[in-house]
């Protein structure tokens, strides 16, 4: 690791030429993963990602270089050196003294990943594999498998901030294929938690398996999915993957901040349905998305994004506060080191409502519901979105009735949002992976179970 | 490469043997890059990055175990040895894995070009400044290039092995990245599209600007349309981002593990007999040409359909070994980190006879497709199945007419290749877009479209 005298020399030659702010961050994340595909352990990996990233501000104008190389304090001075004559000032002088440095540990585990025989996790995975196979005579195929990272940040400034952070991540995933003739349907589960081994120990995967199973076993016998447009009920936990990009990701400052979001200049103003309120919260404890400090050394915040239906908050980093003239809301993060951070999203969710699910349901003459959503992408510019729904059933005269498959969902996020006229009780958070301008970064999305009053649904059928 | 990192490499497969791996080799990729983004008259964004990655794999206990490091130095051998043996020790995989004595001979292929280095941050934030001003320029109507990159990088690849195979490739290239937004009222739409070049007087500014420009115009007034079944013809850009999307099922790794509809089918008719389908490593002197894979197999050249019938899957050498058959060269990494898989070469449909204008005359009513959205969910890569968000025209006797979005296509890939109905002759292996999955536009009828 370098010396705080290294960093304040790098911060300070960051600064040679041009530049009003300097920035270091230094990474060293040990990963490992193993899965196993039908009971038998098929891949497994240990890695070390170590790196830095030098980043200089002038203005809202950003100049980042990163290397692998973070013992040779000389190589990394000449690199911000010629980061700096990249604004093309002439040399000036300037010497950055760092503060006591401030320790956190957003993530602390209590059994270390690393420390943990492989075979401990290949036990657990394999009897959920078990479990799922032994399911229904339908699953084909069964896939089980465990990642985790210990990562280990620091972060220092030429404002003299001095961080450093531990974050420890864990996921499981568990599939399962159902065949019949040439259709192959997927069921599958993807849990993570801001937690070490220990999450592995206390998490139910058989349970999840069993619904991977069940998804997979269900959507083989479905018909294709009727397509037009119709009423949506959309399922909580991962249903939240809709607001999380169609409102989400046009609430980051990388978008607002160049006016390049739908939303840019409607703080205060209505953009969606009166009943809609809806959280970025980085400080849920141990969560999949959580983390005390971001990847500029700010704290984390609860950010209250929509109020009410009102837009009460944009998602704000460092060059989106220079942009703005809106403080930081701490949400600046990156995957690593070879990433400069930008604004992002934490635990981002639709708040509880007052409706069951049972009410919503019965209250839908004719719709889909969309228990269990796939992926999908959004332009913010346009508010264009596409979902894929795993799992959905046709309501009917409120009732659920039979399963459809190869449903997606198409709108625009603002329309979307206005057109919520329903929202449970039912709040559940579900982790995923969000992939953006700096790099793919763990995330919760979340929602109590939803209606959307109209939305277009492409299907086969 | 450093003297530092070959006698690194050295030492380490040295003591691979010492601790009793029987087979080992060493992965090692180093890669360097400058991007530049213009916005608004200013470069607002500069990145630069000198990376590399080692990954060991090693044989002991009868299996094939790997380990990773980004930090290059001696403190990381006793890391990579005892990371990999761990993992040998867990691994249940039943076929036989061994790192391969490479060849005598590969193809000549060197993409490396000199003059390139001598671009400086200068030239490259010049060029990302005049990009985005033409682009302005093109029509009043475009308010924003929100995205306007140029970048200029340069890669290292090194496979070497116990066995003595040395495997070298060294390339460098410009890429440029246009990304903009134009409004009519209340109407915003936009549009992107990206370059790779192996010399910088290949990068023909007006025209790249033109082509996001009149890209992005010819949006403006999109619709939507009501749900129909018709006819589409898929354009170049949509029809491989479609043959990208299912290009793993004719993975041997996937057809042996269950995993693909195409298991136990070479020699059935899977396609129309106007359709052949082909993957080359070597494609005259374009910059798509990929030398070797992964594992140190030289290019091939594999015919997977040949007028309709299923000939050939796609091999590294352990699905080979399971089969019988010899590597079709196609054992791939996603990067050093990855552990090894099978992903094509350059993967492309021969392409037919009409140009692409008769061939919208052929379908007569219907719909232009020109993108595909979401390809990451919304396809089962399995069943072959596909529902996607799209965008396009509407092609009214032979004609394209207005312009229509918020529509979704849906149909399987497997029912599309026996049903569709020609090809143009516009596929472009010098078209400098980088992508080593290319077709012709395709004509397809009676496809699902989802909209109003």
């Amino acid at each position: 690791m370098l010396s705080t005298a290294s960093m304040e020399r790098i911060l300070a030659a960051a600064l040679s030429h041009g530049g009003d702010f300097s920035e270091i961050y230094i990474e060293r994340t040990k990963l490992s993963s193993v899965s196993l595909l039908n009971g038998v352990v098929e891949n497994t990996g240990s890695s070390i990602d170590c790196g830095i990233g030098i980043r200089i501000l002038e203005g809202d104008k950003c100049v980042y270089v990163y290397s692998n190389d973070i013992y040779n304090e000389e190589k990394l001075i000449q690199m911000a050196k010629n980061a700096s004559a990249s604004l093309k000032e002439v040399p000036g002088g300037r010497t950055v003294y760092l503060k006591p440095v401030i320790e956190y540990k957003s993530q602390p585990c209590i059994i270390s990943p690393s420390s943990v025989a492989k075979s401990d996790k290949v036990y657990k995975l394999r009897k959920a594999g078990e479990t799922a196979k032994n399911y229904s005579s339908m699953i084909s195929q069964t896939s089980a498998a465990c990642s985790d990272a210990e990562k280990e940040i620091w972060i220092a400034n030429s404002e003299g901030l001095s961080v450093s952070d531990t974050r420890c991540r864990t996921r499981l995933i568990i599939q399962a294929i159902a065949s019949d003739g040439n259709d192959k349907q997927t069921g599958y589960f993807g849990p993570g938690s801001g937690e070490g081994f220990e999450f592995v120990e206390k998490y139910d995967l058989d349970e999840k398996a069993r619904e991977a199973a069940r998804i997979a076993s269900t959507m083989i016998s479905a018909k294709p999915c009727p397509s037009g447009k119709m009423p949506v009920v959309i399922g909580n936990a991962f249903g939240g993957v809709i607001f999380h990009e169609a409102c989400g990701h046009a609430l980051e400052a990388t978008a607002v901040g160049i006016r390049a979001s739908y939303f840019t200049d409607k703080k205060g103003l209505a953009i969606a349905s009166p009943i809609v309120t809806a959280y970025d919260d980085a400080k849920i404890n141990k969560e999949w998305g959580s983390y005390d400090v971001d990847d500029e050394g700010t704290p984390s915040t609860t950010n209250l994004l929509i109020k009410d239906g009102i837009l009460n908050s944009y998602l704000v980093d460092r060059i989106g506060s220079r942009r703005m003239g809106e403080p930081s809301t701490g949400c600046a993060r990156r995957q690593n080191y070879s990433y400069a951070p930008t604004s992002r999203m934490s635990n981002t969710f639709i708040a509880a409502g007052k409706s069951t699910k049972d009410e919503i349901i019965s209250d839908t003459e004719y719709g889909l519901y969309a228990c269990n959503m796939g992926g999908g992408s959004v332009d913010t510019s346009t508010g264009e979105f596409n979902f894929a729904v795993n799992e959905a059933y046709i309501i009917r005269n409120g009732k659920i009735c039979e399963p459809v498959k190869g449903a997606t969902l198409i709108g625009k996020g603002n329309e979307v949002l206005m057109n919520i006229d329903k929202v449970g009780d039912d709040l559940a958070l579900s982790q995923g992976i969000c992939g953006s301008s700096s790099g793919n970064i763990p995330v919760d999305v979340g929602q109590p179970t939803i209606r959307v009053s109209e939305i277009t649904v492409g299907g086969q059928a | 490469m450093e003297t530092r990192i070959r006698s690194l490499i050295d030492q380490l497969l040295k003591q691979a043997a010492e601790e009793g791996f029987l087979e080992s080799e060493v992965f090692f990729e180093s890669d360097v890059s400058t991007s530049v983004q213009a916005l608004e008259g200013k470069i607002v964004q500069y990145e630069s990055s000198d990376a590399s990655g080692l990954s060991f794999r090693g044989l002991f206990n009868g299996q094939m175990g790997y380990a990773y490091t980004e930090d290059i130095s001696e403190d990381m051998i006793p890391f990579l040895l005892s990371q990999a043996k761990d993992n040998c020790r867990i691994l249940e995989v039943k076929e036989k894995v061994t790192v391969y004595e490479g060849e005598k001979e590969y193809p000549e292929c060197e993409f490396f070009n000199e003059d390139l280095i001598k671009i400086g941050y200068n030239e490259l934030a010049d060029t990302a400044l005049q990009l985005e001003k033409k682009t302005l320029a093109y029509d009043s109507r475009i308010e924003s290039v929100d995205d306007c990159y140029v970048v200029y990088s340069s890669g290292e690849l090194l496979i070497t092995n116990s066995k003595g195979m040395v495997c070298e490739s060294k390339e460098n290239g410009i890429s440029v990245y246009i990304g903009c937004r134009a409004r009519d009222g209340e109407d915003v739409q936009t549009a992107g599209k990206s370059w790779s070049f192996t010399s910088y007087d290949q990068l023909n500014m007006d025209e790249c600007a033109m082509t996001v420009g009149k890209k992005v115009i010819e949006k403006l007034g999109a619709h939507s349309v009501p749900s129909v079944k018709t006819s589409i013809v898929l354009d170049r850009f949509a029809a491989r981002s479609l043959l990208g999307a299912f290009a793993g099922a004719f993975s041997a790794e996937a057809m042996q593990k269950g995993l693909s509809r195409l298991a136990g089918r070479v020699g059935e008719k899977i396609a129309n007999t106007n359709i052949t389908l082909i993957d080359e490593g070597m494609i005259g002197d374009s910059p798509l040409c990929i030398p070797f894979d992964s594992e140190g197999v030289s290019a091939k050249r594999t015919v997977l359909i040949d007028k309709g019938v299923f000939v050939s899957a796609l091999h590294n050498r352990k699905t080979a070994l399971v089969e019988g058959t010899v590597s079709t060269g196609n054992g791939f990494r996603g990067g050093a980190k990855g552990s090894l898989g099978i992903s094509p070469t350059n993967l492309h449909f021969e392409k037919g006879t009409l140009s692409f204008e008769a061939l919208l005359e052929k379908m007569k009513d219907g719909i232009l497709i020109t993108a595909l959205h979401g390809l990451h969910a919304g396809v089962n890569g399995i069943s072959g199945d596909f529902s996607l968000m799209t965008e396009g025209f509407l092609v009214k006797d032979g004609k394209i007419t207005e312009p229509v979005n918020q529509i979704t296509v849906a149909d399987n890939f497997f029912d599309v290749l026996l049903k569709i109905e020609d090809l143009a002759d516009d596929v472009d292996y010098y078209a400098f877009d980088g992508s080593h999955i290319q077709s012709p536009s395709l004509l397809i009828p009676n496809v699902s479209v989802a909209g109003e």
